[in-house]
């Protein structure tokens, strides 16, 4: 219920007094620049358009436009914006904001569910909109599997505190008491049980309550009851992506945009020597080429241009402090400090070696730096802390640098790191234009902050009464390093699971009954489910082996994986991984679904394909002949299993990953009486 | 610079663009039709994937004045070809980035052969990657979208 002594009124005319009403407002309200360039798509399943960036250069954002048809009386545009997560016009159309960055992830399509559920909105009618980089939604640094862990409650009581408003004005109207009301999707319903509000037709008569805080509002519905959230939900920006129309930042233009590539040292830390300036220029569509920090820009008319005009370049660069560096050379310092297990317990030293993001989109940024303030374009997961680079690189107030979110076409963690918005905005205001930066599939490959090299050592007890200690040695990695999806959990997860597996073998138990005995309840729940829909004991074909492993990544989401593998000469093939979570209330179960069977697949990647190596200061690997990606035909049948549960939602994005590794190794153990110990896993 | 014609989607276009320059630039930067991505430039990915008189192309690694016949991207599918409609009840996509070439393969595979084995499947879309992973659903897509579920 609201608070009715905190409203200030505004006087309207009120439907009882006949036809013509007044448009909206509420004092009070927060209004909320939302972002017109990036997509807003709609729930419905047919493609929406989506704002072209073509028509906005202005660095202040308007908000989105109102739906025009209305078959009500009075304005036509009346919106109400109860607070700064959603927006609702007279036609009863909904738009929701979203705050956290869309990676895949499905954040923007569980955003709006949620809200939807407590505003009791008709989810036909919803849609979503991109918020940029704002401190006032809070932290947006999207990782750490966070969004819906941090964010449940407050995106409850933002759709709480709409219905709150549309209820009190309907009570308004009808001159009933608030407590006696009720809603049904999209309609506020009088205590006679007959008579209806929708929520279209209260804002087009004017809503004079202020709504309540966010943080005042209450959810008022028992998740038992949810009809949005826990259904199986397609994702809101699906049909887009579909139908190619979805724009990603390096699918931007802007007037007067200018084409960017930089040829990049192919060791780290060193510089560029000699170039041809000339040869560059020479290409027709050339324009100018820079020297910058990480290397030499060639900027151009369009982005052949650029990337001849780079090759044309023929930089003689400086090996750079790193030279000689090798990744066996690290990986050998890293076996030679890490410390030797005490005589009482068994252990054992397993290997994870630099891995690279491999994003299909690869990095990039659109940056345009004017006079007077900037906008930048980025695939970034961390908008705040892009907005503060820009920032401190232009020195503009913050009220003049605006950082939009397109969709971003993966990233992993690589998303976190701002050097491309770096670039992009230094070559802006250098050439006084619009700058779309690209970066090449090698630029990418090269240039990651890498998973770190790193050599974890597990030991437990030589009976196997408890479960593994695990110790990471991954310090002073010399090439970057960074935040790669699951981070260290997943060479934690390989250590511990394998070691496990190791235990039981050496004391003849099985794995599954040995993880029984150690693991707490909520392991035991997740792993039981995986084995039993495994059929976990039951025969394979010979060659094959079958494997479990169980991880809780940062501790907040038990995940059990049972892997089915079969072991051919030195091929290793994944044919069936059962995976059981435990991620508390459900939001979108086929989210659930498919960031397990993803997380699964980006693991495999890991365990079955290509490390990156270094070789003199600079990666060996370039492209995807080398840096090889899961193909489709190896794909395993993956089936995920959601424990049932009343739980504070958790987070799914990055727990699918770190079982995997270890439930394979183990699978290859069973075929084959091998342990592999190091990733990728090679017999 | 040469003149280059293509017919796009049924759209008949003139553009003067480098001898050399890939379909895939043509598409994006002098046509607007940036649903065909770039993913990695030299043809492993398949990001890049538009049909040419229905046969699957890597727009990466084919010069636009190469070009003979009909060039159809994944504008041209309308967003309610039967593949695409597949894609949207198996809840396909995640991050999106590489669906467009996901699409425009499955399509021009089942435009050739309707009812393809599970070999032929993995034949055609073995090319294709998906760092997200989402094969499992693309497998279920083509099935629905080949009638066979």
């Amino acid at each position: 219920m609201t608070d009715m002594s905190r409203r200030e009124f505004i006087k309207v005319s009120s439907l009882a007094t006949g036809g013509l009403m007044v448009s909206v407002y509420l004092a009070g309200c927060i209004t909320k620049e939302t972002d017109p360039t990036t997509t807003t798509t709609s729930t419905t399943s047919t493609s929406t358009s989506t704002t072209t960036t073509s028509s906005s250069t202005t660095a202040t954002t308007s908000e989105p436009e109102p739906t025009t048809t209305t078959t009500y009386p009075g304005d036509p545009n009346a919106q109400l914006r109860p607070n700064i997560y959603l927006l609702i016009d007279g036609t009863g159309a909904v738009t929701i904001t979203a705050f956290r960055s869309e990676l895949g992830q499905g954040i923007r399509t569980a955003i709006a569910m949620v809200i939807a559920e407590e505003m009791d909105a008709e989810w036909e009618r919803v849609s979503v909109t991109q918020a940029p980089a704002d401190s006032d939604y809070g932290d947006q640094n999207t990782g750490g599997s966070l969004s819906i862990k941090n964010h449940y409650q407050i995106l409850r009581r933002a759709g709480a505190a709409a219905r709150e408003v549309l209820i009190a004005a309907a009570a308004r109207t009808w001159d009933v008491r608030v407590k006696d009301c009720r809603t049904e999707p999209g309609t506020v319903v009088h205590p006679d049980g007959e008579s209806r509000l929708t929520y279209g037709e209260l804002i087009t008569a004017g809503v004079e309550e202020e709504a309540p805080r966010v943080n005042r509002a209450k959810p008022w519905k028992d998740p038992s009851r949810f009809r949005i959230v826990g259904q199986p939900t397609t994702l809101v920006d699906a049909a887009d992506h579909l139908s190619g129309t979805t724009r990603y930042t390096n699918d931007l233009t802007l007037p007067g945009m200018r084409y960017a590539v930089i040829a990049r040292c192919p060791t780290f830390g060193g510089r560029p020597l000699d170039y041809d300036r000339a040869a560059a220029l020479a290409i027709p569509g050339v324009t100018d080429v820079l020297e910058i920090e990480k290397g030499v820009a060639v900027v151009a008319d369009h982005t052949w241009a650029a990337l001849q005009g780079r090759e044309a370049l023929n930089v003689s660069w400086s090996r750079g402090s790193l030279a000689g560096t090798t990744s066996a050379g690290i990986q050998q310092h890293l076996i030679d400090s890490t410390r030797s297990v005490g005589s009482s317990r068994i252990g054992a030293a397993y290997d994870i070696p630099y891995l690279a993001h491999a994003a299909l989109e690869p990095m990039g940024a659109v940056a345009d730096v004017r006079s007077d303030g900037c906008e930048v374009w980025a695939p970034t997961q961390d908008p705040q802390g892009a907005r503060r680079t820009v920032q401190n690189l232009t020195g503009f107030a913050r009220s003049a640098v605006t950082v939009h979110v397109p969709p971003v076409g993966g990233k992993f963690g690589r998303g976190h790191y701002d050097d491309a918005v770096t670039e992009a905005v230094h070559l802006s205001q250098a050439l006084g234009a619009p700058v779309k930066l690209m970066w090449t599939r090698e630029d990418d490959m090269a240039h990651d902050r890498y998973h770190p090299m790193s050599r974890y050592q597990a030991t437990a007890p030589a009976s196997g009464s408890s479960r593994p200690s695990v110790r990471s040695n991954s310090a002073g990695s010399p090439i970057p390093t960074g935040a790669w999806r699951s981070v260290g959990n997943h060479p934690t997860a390989f250590a511990r699971e394998s070691l496990i597996d190791e235990v039981a073998a050496a004391n003849g138990i099985d794995p599954l009954k040995l993880r029984m005995q150690i693991m707490d309840r909520a392991a035991r729940r997740v792993i039981e489910l995986a084995a039993e829909q495994s059929g976990w004991g039951s025969p394979l074909p010979d060659g094959w082996g079958r494997g479990i492993a169980y991880f809780s990544t940062f501790g907040v989401t038990p995940v059990a994986q049972v892997a089915e593998v079969s072991v051919e000469g030195s091929a290793i093939r994944v044919h069936r991984v059962v995976c059981a979570v435990d991620c508390g209330v459900v939001i979108n179960p086929d989210t659930v679904r498919a960031q397990m069977e993803g997380g699964i697949a980006f693991g495999l990647t890991a365990a079955l394909k290509d490390g990156i190596t270094i070789e003199d200061g600079a990666v060996v690997q370039s492209n995807f002949h080398d840096y090889r990606l899961l193909p489709f035909d190896e794909m395993p049948e993956v089936e995920v299993h959601i424990v049932p549960s009343s739980e504070p939602p958790t987070g799914v994005g990055e727990m699918g990953v770190p079982p995997i590794a270890p439930a394979v190794a183990n699978a290859v153990f069973a075929a084959t009486g091998i342990r592999l110990r190091s990733i990728p896993l090679r017999l | 610079m040469a003149r280059v014609r293509l017919t796009v989607n049924g759209t008949d276009y003139r553009v003067d663009v480098p001898d050399d320059i890939p379909l895939l630039w043509v598409l994006r930067d002098f046509l607007g039709l940036t649903g065909t991505k770039y993913g990695c430039g030299i043809g492993l990915c398949g990001a890049c994937t538009v049909h040419v008189d229905d046969r699957a192309v890597r727009s990466c690694s084919v010069t636009a004045a190469d070009v003979t016949g009909e060039i159809t991207t994944i504008e041209g599918l309308h967003g309610n070809h039967p593949v695409q409609e597949a894609w949207l009840t198996e809840n396909v996509p995640q991050c999106g980035y590489c669906q467009p070439g996901q699409v425009m393969t499955a399509a021009a595979l089942l435009a050739g052969n309707p009812r393809p084995s599970d070999t032929e499947v993995d034949d055609a879309m073995s090319g294709v990657l998906c760092r997200c992973g989402t094969y499992q659903r693309i497998r279920k897509a083509i099935e629905r979208a080949a009638g066979v579920t």
